[in-house]
């Protein structure tokens, strides 16, 4: 492992970050000066109670949000200084998010789902189309034609991994994957991720409360009150 | 769904009250037309200028109006007015004047060639008139007065130009029983006669009818019209110049212009180059059109265009509104599309895509329900009442009027009923209208979306 770390580059690096939210007394201070590097192919859990800042940094490194000071760095991209076209293009290919309650279209199949993420569309070729290949990966082959409310939780969440990896991020960021799942499907759709993550050596950085989730990361960051207080 | 829905009711109600307001304007035309009759735009005539009060039939009159009609009086019927004795006894019957003066027919063809003037065609008008009884001591004015005998028996009769069948006092289309006159083979003494008169001498096709002392064989029934000025009977032009000693006299030239546009412009050269003519048109007549029918189209032109107006605003208005509520109830959804790497421009795109696709289904629920209603409103047999100002037939019994026909105004009144015939063409433009409102809608709804901030979007959402 340390012979891999020492192989890795950093790829993410948050660097006196802080947010806040809100003005006056009801300003809400998020973060409160974050350092972090994450380096590529990593993955990384980020543990905290609720309300610690957690999901807030994932958002950032996400580049849904910007920061109030500091910088965030993904990919070579400074999250804080790009456009909105680059941030469009940014969470397009950079990133893959993930969510606890799925966020999938419910008008759309599980297929027209990962097609709306894709940047090149779907190519309506069975045989060559990498969003069916991609949804049989994550054992969704014979359920492309479903709606999400025709799926179970884990069917859902197998479509948003999906959907997550259909431009080939180099970055997952998953919010709570299996925080609306049973065990025994939280366990198969961690395993997924991960197995996914490493196979594609591709950097995973998941959220969570759970202990078993935070078990199969490589490292573990626990946020606290917006600060990151364990390593 | 709903914008589609709100949508739906405006393009319902455009449908709905433009079938209306067509159906009370072809009401109106109903009755308008046989004021004009067929293809006829405008009327040209010299009609006497009494004052309709009195028994004495030459108030108002003119010297030489008087002159002249009283001249016509003693060659149509081959007596002289002026020269009647108390104790005369009378017995004679023969063509007089009527409401109107005769002038040269040369004029029908003068008009003709006037520019803008499309076709023309001369009727005579006269009244066959049957004059029989003894002149009492009080002299002719007091004839149908006490003491007086004297029985006027008169049926109005009018020759028209048996060559334009679609363009006179009576035309092919107003026959409801029999024929029109043969242009190509004409007869002389072929009669039309309106239903009112055959009906009240139980005359049918095919029966001689004597008008002014000359015997005619009726050919046809013609339809009575709506506040018009119908005559008993219709003969051949030439026959009755002939028969009553006018020719190459007419008194009404019927125009047939171009344009519609030319109509107020050859009025007004007609009247500047036929002194004491009276022009009347389509739209004068309409002018003497009343009654509820009236009142409708007066609203159906002007609330009736504002309803149209206020309906369509107020459906886009409600179509914007509930796709921004739409958009509202959507954040989680469109705040994770941003989040995956959709541009504002494509959430832009896909929700006016969506509105405008709405609008379209809308457009189109709202056109069959207009039709739809529409066409109930007939079921319902809805009738308005038009009133029109007419001129009534001198002699008849009930509708006054005295010598020569120099009746007096009055009114008559027929339900007519309105038929909303909804228009395809404005059913497909209302759809254009609810596709063009979606898509305005949805352009509003796309920017709010498009400006969502993902992170907001999605902290709302958990």
């Amino acid at each position: 492992m340390a012979h891999d770390e020492q192989r890795r580059n950093p790829l993410i690096r948050v660097s006196s970050v802080t947010k806040s939210y809100g003005s006056g007394r009801g300003r809400v201070e998020a973060l409160r000066g974050v350092d972090l590097t994450i380096l590529d192919g990593e993955i990384v859990a980020i543990v905290g109670q609720s309300g610690s800042g957690k999901t807030t940094l994932l958002q950032l490194l996400g580049a849904v949000d910007v920061p109030s000071s500091g910088t965030v760095e993904v990919a070579g991209h400074d999250v804080g200084a790009m456009r909105e076209r680059d941030l469009t293009g940014f969470r397009r290919s950079v990133v893959g998010f993930v969510f606890q309650h799925f966020n999938l279209i419910p008008t759309l199949s599980a297929y027209q789902n990962v097609a709306a993420a894709a940047v090149n569309g779907a190519t309506g070729d069975d045989d060559a189309d990498p969003i069916a290949a991609l949804l049989d990966q994550v054992g969704l082959g014979g359920r492309m034609d479903h709606r999400p409310a025709e799926l179970s939780g884990g069917e859902q969440q197998r479509v948003a991994i999906a959907r997550a990896l259909v431009n080939d991020p180099q970055v997952i960021l998953a919010d709570e994957p299996t925080g609306n799942l049973d065990t025994e499907t939280g366990r198969e759709v961690l395993e997924l991720l991960t197995g996914v993550a490493d196979s594609r050596q591709r950097t995973l950085v998941l959220i969570t409360h759970d202990d078993r989730v935070a078990d199969a990361a490589q490292r573990v960051i626990t946020i606290r009150d917006g600060l990151i207080v364990e390593e | 769904m709903l914008t589609a829905l709100g949508l739906a009711v405006g393009v319902a109600l455009v449908v709905v009250v433009n079938a209306v307001a067509s159906g009370i304007d072809r009401a109106q035309q109903e009755v308008l037309q046989p004021l004009t009759g067929v293809g006829t735009d405008m009327t040209v005539a010299r009609p006497l200028n009494t004052s309709g009060e009195g028994a004495d039939p030459f108030t108002g009159l003119s010297a030489a109006e008087r002159a002249r009609l009283l001249e016509e009086a003693r060659r149509g019927l081959g007596l002289d007015l002026r020269s009647f004795a108390p104790g005369q006894r009378i017995d004679t019957q023969g063509f007089v004047a009527a409401s109107q003066l005769s002038f040269p027919q040369s004029r029908v063809a003068a008009i003709a060639r006037e520019p803008g003037v499309e076709t023309t065609a001369g009727s005579l008008t006269l009244d066959a008139v049957r004059v029989e009884g003894t002149i009492p001591e009080s002299g002719l004015a007091g004839a149908r007065g006490p003491g007086g005998d004297i029985q006027f028996d008169r049926r109005s009769v009018t020759g028209v130009d048996v060559t334009m069948p679609d363009l006179g006092e009576v035309t092919a289309d107003q026959v409801t029983s029999g024929r029109f006159f043969d242009a190509a083979r004409p007869r002389a003494r072929d009669a039309i006669l309106s239903t009112a008169y055959a009906n009240a001498n139980n005359l049918r096709v095919g029966a001689t009818v004597t008008l002014g002392g000359a015997d005619f064989t009726v050919i046809g029934i013609s339809s009575a019209p709506l506040g018009g000025t119908p005559s008993d009977a219709y003969v051949p032009l030439a026959t009755l110049q002939q028969v009553a000693d006018y020719g190459n006299k007419v008194t009404k030239v019927l125009v047939r212009v171009t344009s519609v546009d030319e109509v107020d412009a050859v009025a007004a050269r007609v009247e500047e180059g036929f002194p004491g003519a009276e022009v009347t048109t389509a739209s004068d007549l309409a002018a003497t059109v009343g009654g509820s029918l009236d009142d409708a189209q007066a609203i159906s032109t002007t609330l009736g265009t504002i309803l149209i107006i206020v309906g369509l605003v107020a459906a886009v208005l409600i179509a914007t509104l509930l796709t921004l509520s739409s958009v509202s109830k959507r954040t989680r959804e469109l705040g994770t599309l941003k989040s995956v790497g959709w541009s504002p421009g494509q959430l832009v795109r896909q929700v006016s895509g969506e509105a405008t696709v709405q609008g379209l289904i809308g457009g189109i629920i709202g056109a069959l329900v207009g039709v739809a209603v529409a066409f109930a409103l007939n079921s319902a047999n809805w009738t308005l009442e038009a009133t029109v100002q007419a001129q009534e037939v001198a002699g008849e019994p009930g509708r006054g009027g005295g010598p020569f026909g120099l009746g007096t105004p009055s009114e008559v009144s027929e339900a007519i009923a309105i038929t909303t015939d909804p228009s395809l063409s404005v059913a497909l433009l209302a759809v254009a209208l609810a596709v063009a409102g979606g898509l305005l809608a949805g352009l509003v709804g796309g920017v709010r979306a498009a400006r969502l901030r993902p992170a907001s979007a999605l902290r709302s959402a958990d």
